[in-house]
């Protein structure tokens, strides 16, 4: 299988995440911080390990304001839903996953907060004027993707940053595409919320992920229980990350992520992007000027991860999904990719677009044979 | 006991002691299409307990040559099947309990559906649910009776747990998805379908009343066109069997391992049909095939057929998206109506 779906998850993971969390779960196995005893210290330590190896990924200071969720959903849904309050007002933009437009579009249909959903330009940028017209008195978040998961262009979040800072208003960012691909600095990007998922760039196993909450910012819980904290106490604690981080953690997930971000860290963000970089322009450059294909988004590689959006004139995008599975074996994602906004933008609603997304662990080879896949389909009239 | 009855009480093989039996069971009829309709109709007036109809599709024009109980009032209605029946029906018989239920029949619900079932009847029009229902029926040791019809052919067979062979012992694996003809692309006539609901009908009054040795044995064929009758004697083949399901008891279907897999592609009109084993399909004799029935288009890695509104594409191992609905039964039956499942 040439598996070309990495914006999806990425896969295979690195060799020494399997055998991390076999290692894990077959010796330390117990539940952290509840008991008292050596393998449950041993796990409470794990998490400890992998929430300061967390911190490194981000600039992250304090590292007991990195929450461990089980996904980027999660993380995005306790930042917003923890977060605003009656009469808020939030800005986002049209290019979100359905993770951040259905989390806020729960509050507005409750007619408890208000949206504003700023457009993106014709290759997919969103414009930081854009959303400074936006502001009101009321906005209290500004809620975005670092890079939209349809088209992976890379967005100006340190500008829009800044300027929700200026303006005392608190910044979210959906890091799912790039944490472990893009350097991300909360403190530089004036970021107060960020939210990853582990099973992406950062290498890890799917149930993983977190959302740093900045000193500005105060969440209202949105799962409580047992903490392994205070547990005499009837209310939740107030510290953090116990606050958030109510039930028994996905312990050997984290094992897991914490091996994923090592190996990331080890290998270099820099190198992992320039890899995805190469491979994604040599796609482009292979597809740009033939009129059988529609590229969507900006072709700048610079300004762009490893996620490229296509369609081939004359197949729906499904269509193209299913030959490439059946007839080449090579696994790439067709649809909506849970973002109809961007599709609407983009004018591929409701078929979307294929979705190619080339990881760390891919070649020149794999890009060679979808290439020579794509002009067989393309030459094939129907 | 009313006067309802009198004349089957007065047949021999019933019986007032028959009559107390059948009025004590419950049927349960899978697919309401030309078999069914007659099946259900000749049930009914006969006096059971309780009959529920369970079938997915709603009523279309080209279903009224064949399937008796509806009528062209039905169709403004847009009525489901099973509804349509059900009011019918309990007009012929207020005393009995008739239940509709508009669903299609998979692996997750079958356990609930099939409940109580004394017996169950075939009259669905795809080899995956038949095959579902065999295995439901061996594990739980009911009675069921297999229908099919084609063009002027029908096919019926009684399955009686650990006492006569099951499907599987008879037609060892399903027919690939994709490579068998349907009464959607060859055709039906009607009175063999009302014969082999007869058949049916009256081996249900033989189970329901506990008349087991009055029983027909083994397969059943009728062409009448070519006018023909035969019967398959199925004692050996089930001596030899090694049948994964009522010898090994492997429920493969019920399990879900060999049943096909449905997906809403995400967010889009559309939904994908996978089947586990795959296909090998030539789609040059499937375009023959389908384009007596719609707008047909095909090369190398794919086939489209227009049906309606809808759009059905398949490609070379069976797997298929139909675009125009969001409703995974709804695409089943498109599937099964005319690819063949």
């Amino acid at each position: 299988m040439n598996y070309l779906d990495n914006a999806a998850t990425t896969f295979p993971k690195p060799e020494i995440v399997y055998k991390t969390m076999d290692t894990f779960y077959r010796t330390l196995g117990a539940n952290p911080g509840r008991s008292g005893h050596k393998t449950a210290v041993a796990a409470e330590k794990e998490i400890e390990d992998t929430r300061m190896v967390v911190t490194k990924l981000f600039g992250i200071k304090n590292s007991n304001r990195f929450i461990f969720t089980f996904n980027a959903t999660d993380a995005i849904n306790m930042g917003i839903k923890g977060l605003l309050k009656p009469g808020d007002h939030a800005i986002t933009t049209c290019l979100e996953h359905n993770a951040v437009s259905r989390a806020l579009n729960g509050l507005e249909r409750k007619n408890i907060i208000t949206v504003t959903k700023v457009g993106n330009s014709q290759d997919c940028f969103i414009d930081p004027d854009d959303i400074k017209n936006a502001i009101t008195f009321k906005t209290r978040l500004i809620v975005m993707a670092h890079s939209p998961n349809v088209i992976g262009t890379i967005q100006p979040i340190q500008e829009i940053g800044r300027l929700a800072r200026e303006n005392n208003i608190i910044f979210m960012v959906d890091a799912a595409q790039t944490a472990g691909v893009c350097e991300i600095d909360v403190n530089r990007y004036c970021i107060d919320m960020l939210a990853f998922t582990g099973h992406k760039g950062p290498l890890g196993p799917t149930g993983t992920g977190g959302l740093y909450v900045g000193e500005l910012v105060t969440l209202e819980p949105w799962r409580e229980g047992g903490t392994g904290f205070e547990p005499a106490s009837l209310s939740q604690p107030e510290e953090l990350p116990f606050k958030l981080e109510s039930g028994t953690p996905n312990t050997v997930g984290i094992a897991g992520l914490r091996a994923g971000i090592e190996y990331v860290l080890s290998r270099g963000i820099h190198t992992i992007r320039k890899h995805e970089q190469k491979l994604t322009e040599k796609l482009i450059n292979a597809l740009k000027d033939d009129p059988r294909f529609i590229l969507y988004g900006t072709t700048d590689i610079s300004k762009k991860v490893g996620i490229l959006s296509i369609n081939v004139k004359g197949f729906k995008p499904a269509e193209v999904g299913a030959i490439l599975d059946q007839s080449f074996d090579i696994a790439v994602r067709p649809g909506l990719h849970c973002a109809p906004f961007a599709h609407q933008m983009l004018g591929t609603f409701p078929d979307g677009t294929v979705r190619i997304s080339p990881g760390l662990f891919n070649t020149e080879a794999d890009i060679d044979q979808l290439i020579t896949a794509l002009d067989k389909i393309a030459r094939d009239k129907i | 006991m009313s006067d309802r009855y009198t004349r089957q009480v007065l047949f021999y093989g019933i019986g007032n002691t028959g009559q107390k039996i059948l009025m004590e069971k419950t049927a349960v009829l899978v697919g309401c299409g030309a078999l069914g309709c007659t099946f259900a109709n000749l049930l009914v007036r006969s006096g059971i307990k309780c009959l529920k109809i369970v079938d997915r599709d709603f009523i279309e024009e080209s279903n009224l040559q064949r399937q008796s109980l509806f009528d062209e009032e039905d169709i403004n209605k847009n009525l489901p099947k099973a509804v349509a029946a059900q009011k019918k029906l309990q007009k012929v018989n207020s005393q009995i309990q008739i239940e509709a239920i508009v669903a299609d029949l998979n692996p997750s619900n079958i356990e609930t559906i099939l409940e109580n079932a004394n017996i169950v009847i075939d009259g669905t029009d795809n080899f995956e649910t038949r095959f579902l229902i065999n295995d439901y029926c061996v594990k739980h040791g009911i009675p069921w009776i297999y229908g099919a019809c084609i063009g002027s052919i029908g096919l019926t067979m009684n399955i009686i747990p650990s006492k006569t062979p099951c499907l599987r012992c008879v037609l060892d694996t399903m027919p690939p998805f994709g490579t068998t003809e349907t009464c959607d692309t060859a055709g039906i006539i009607a009175p063999i379908a009302s014969m082999i609901a007869s058949i049916q009908a009256a081996e249900a009054l033989k189970i329901l009343t506990e008349n087991y040795d009055a029983l027909n044995k083994g397969l059943v064929k009728i062409d009448l066109w070519r006018n023909e009758i035969k019967r398959l004697h199925t004692e050996e083949i089930w001596e030899k069997s090694d049948c994964v399901t009522c010898k090994h008891h492997h429920y493969e279907f019920l399990s879900k391992d060999r049943y096909s897999m449905t997906t809403a592609l995400c967010g889009r009109n559309a939904i994908q049909i996978l089947h586990p084993n795959g296909s090998k399909l030539d789609l040059i004799k499937l375009a023959t095939r389908l384009g007596k029935v719609g707008e047909v288009s095909f090369n190398n890695f794919l086939l489209r057929i227009k049906i309606d509104k809808y759009e059905i594409t398949v490609f070379p191992d069976g797997r298929s998206i139909i675009t125009g609905t969001n409703d995974a039964s709804l695409a089943k039956g498109l599937y099964a109506k005319y690819i063949g499942m």
